[in-house]
């Protein structure tokens, strides 16, 4: 486990994304990288059915293929926590309603979001274009480098920066947030969940910011 | 004289089905050691030393019975010594011994030792006639001390060891079923554990809050369906330390 | 996603059943209780596992829902090893049934859960620290444990134990209900008598009077 960035990778006027991840890969090919199959981060939300008086929690349940023996919760203080994929479970019996009455928790319908897509290797690096969808509809493109021999981004961001920059621009010129308050810290694949979460967020405000005009 | 031939005749047939019986005995227990060495445990082999010491002993009672006549006053001679095969002796003998030639019958009607055991046997009788008598005596005195000794030592271990038995029996108290329920209902339920302390020590309002949700709680439920109430009621009290008792 | 953890979780039904007996042993007596299982269980020749563990119990309760607990186990040995435990209500069955069932979730969890715990709006009711060896005989699980209070709150190091008794477990983690199971553990625990008698502990009469359900 290494140092990942993720970005979000806007897509120009007039071009579908299917166009924009094809011409990445196209690109990714040229310099060397090989396809190593797919991969998949999903995120699903759940809010409480807290009594009065307590705030309401929503609770980001995320999995990443890259890990595909645990599962990543993230509260909406941003605790996060890592845990067997039977966490899952432990959350449903959360949620199940039982005669008549409501779970602790209840998911919230149509608000699952995933970015799926090809996986690359090129030497040191694993490259990720992924195509975010929530119920089906395309929502943009997030793309992630890992660079696995070092795990303090401050070590390794430099020699990053050039590495993306040859096929992402300007998009890479500065570190993520998250990476960058972690500067000096082990980086952790909770991080990278984090990192996503944040994108996931930011793609559902755009939904439902587009869909309030209407 | 014919009553006496007949006892004798009567007593070689006891002393034959002794013989023959420890004879099967032995030959099972070389059965047990050669066929079942792989799954052989020790107590069936010592059944088996047991039961040959039986036959033994019977044996040898027998021997010094009242009813049998002196042995050692019969007399056994060779009749007839032949170098042929004698089919009805190798069927008596199991084939062990298929001819009565020459070379058979000082091994098998021997009465007395090999002669180097004799003069063995000779040897140490000298030796021991040699010893002086308070010598011999002392030597007897300390094996004597020896064993006795030895015999006590066993005698009081297996007194403890029937004594501790007999402890164990009188006091099977290893258990206790208060203890399984009392560690039992503390890992569940946290017996004893909610009511030493306060239960929310970080943030001691929030047991207030409960109280107050409970109350808030019980008014609207009340109106509306009565049977609901009392489990809400009940679970609210649960999650409330200072009203237990 | 597994497969059959999806079919739990469309079922919401967890896939785990744990069959065990409980028993306990007294102090005194314990050392002839290890040696016998020392017999018994499968590593016979290198010494027992240890282990000592602090147990916090979190419920979330809500204004309609029974309350939910689940059992948090923290390693003193290991401090990286977080362990939280969802537990069913045991099933007593009938007689032909040779040992308790519930149903069980283990879920290994990273040292922010109890943060997470808190924020998801559970609340601690009790701790204690448990401490012992464990054995293995194939897949059954053997415990002897020492259960301790907590003098101070969150302090592992001031304790008092629960009783003069060690707590006795024998339990198997299976997937589906498998008969034999319960009589191996039969078997075994009739094995242990007359140290330990490993029971179908009665939980529905341990239960405080206020009555709390979990399913």
């Amino acid at each position: 486990m290494g140092v990942v960035c993720v970005y979000m990778y806007p897509v120009p006027e007039g071009k579908s994304g299917q166009q924009v991840v094809d011409s990445m890969q196209r690109q990714l090919e040229l310099l060397g990288a090989v396809k190593t199959g797919n991969f998949n981060v999903d995120c699903e939300t759940y809010l409480s059915n807290n009594p009065q008086g307590t705030p309401q929690r929503s609770l980001h349940l995320l999995h990443n293929s890259e890990q595909p023996a645990s599962c990543f919760s993230v509260l909406d203080t941003g605790t996060t926590l890592v845990a067997d994929v039977l966490f899952e479970v432990l959350m449903a019996k959360l949620t199940q309603s039982k005669s008549g009455k409501d779970g602790f928790y209840q998911q919230r319908k149509g608000f699952k979001i995933e970015s799926k897509g090809p996986r690359f290797e090129i030497s040191d690096f694993v490259i990720k274009i992924g195509s975010v969808s929530m119920a089906s509809n395309f929502k943009g493109i997030l793309v992630e480098v890992e660079y696995c021999p070092c795990a303090i981004p401050a070590e390794c961001w430099d020699l990053m920066r050039e590495m993306m920059q040859s096929f992402m621009g300007t998009v890479a010129d500065t570190p993520p947030a998250i990476v960058k308050s972690k500067k000096d810290q082990f980086y952790t694949p909770a991080d990278t969940i984090n990192q996503y979460l944040e994108h996931f967020t930011n793609f559902r405000k755009a939904t439902v910011a587009s869909q309030q005009p209407r | 004289m014919q009553k006496e031939e007949k006892h004798l005749e009567a007593s070689l047939e006891a002393l034959i089905q002794r013989v023959s019986e420890l004879k099967s005995s032995i030959g099972a227990l070389i059965g047990k050691l050669e066929h079942e060495y792989e799954t052989l445990n020790w107590p069936s082999v010592l059944d088996s030393f047991a039961l040959l010491s039986g036959q033994l002993t019977s044996l040898g009672r027998v021997l010094k019975g009242d009813k049998v006549p002196a042995l050692k006053n019969q007399l056994l001679l060779p009749i007839l010594i032949s170098p042929e095969i004698d089919e009805s002796l190798g069927k008596l003998t199991e084939g062990r011994v298929m001819m009565f030639n020459h070379e058979i019958p000082p091994t098998y009607l021997r009465t007395k030792p090999q002669p180097e055991v004799e003069e063995k046997t000779q040897q140490l009788v000298t030796k021991a006639t040699c010893l002086a008598q308070d010598l011999a005596h002392k030597q007897l005195n300390n094996l004597n001390k020896f064993t006795s000794n030895l015999m006590d030592l066993m005698n009081s271990t297996k007194e403890d060891w029937e004594n501790d038995a007999g402890h164990k029996n009188s006091q099977p108290q290893m258990c206790s079923q208060d203890d399984t329920n009392l560690l039992v209902a503390t890992a569940l339920y946290g017996k004893d554990l909610r009511t030493t302390r306060p239960r929310h020590p970080k943030s001691p309002q929030i047991g207030m809050m409960q109280a107050q949700q409970a109350n808030n709680r019980q008014n609207p439920v009340m109106t509306k369906a009565p049977s609901a109430i009392k489990t809400t009621i009940k679970s609210a009290a649960a999650s409330h330390p200072y009203q237990r008792p | 996603m597994d497969p059959s953890l999806h079919q739990a979780l469309k079922t919401g039904i967890a896939p785990l059943h744990e069959y065990f007996l409980q028993g306990s042993i007294l102090d005194a007596s314990k050392e002839y209780l290890i040696h016998r299982l020392r017999g018994l269980c499968d590593h016979a020749d290198s010494q027992p596992e240890q282990f000592n563990d602090h147990e916090m119990v979190f419920m979330l309760s809500g204004q309609q829902q029974a309350p939910f607990t689940v059992h948090l186990r923290h390693s003193l040995l290991a401090p990286e090893c977080w362990h939280l435990r969802y537990v069913g209500v045991a099933e007593m069955g009938d007689k032909t049934r040779q040992t308790l069932v519930r149903t069980c979730l283990d879920v290994g969890v990273s040292e922010t859960i109890i943060k997470f715990l808190n924020e998801m709006g559970f609340r601690m009711e009790y701790e204690f620290v448990a401490r012992g060896i464990f054995f293995h005989k194939g897949i059954m699980k053997v415990t002897v444990t020492k259960m301790f209070k907590m003098n101070q709150v969150n302090d592992t190091k001031s304790l008092e134990p629960v009783s003069a008794s060690h707590l006795v477990e024998v339990s198997v983690v299976a997937s589906t209900s498998q008969e034999q199971i319960g009589e191996d553990m039969k078997n075994f625990a009739e094995q242990l008598k007359p140290l330990v008698l490993l029971e179908k502990v009665d939980h529905r009469k341990l239960q405080p009077v206020t009555s709390q359900t979990n399913t």
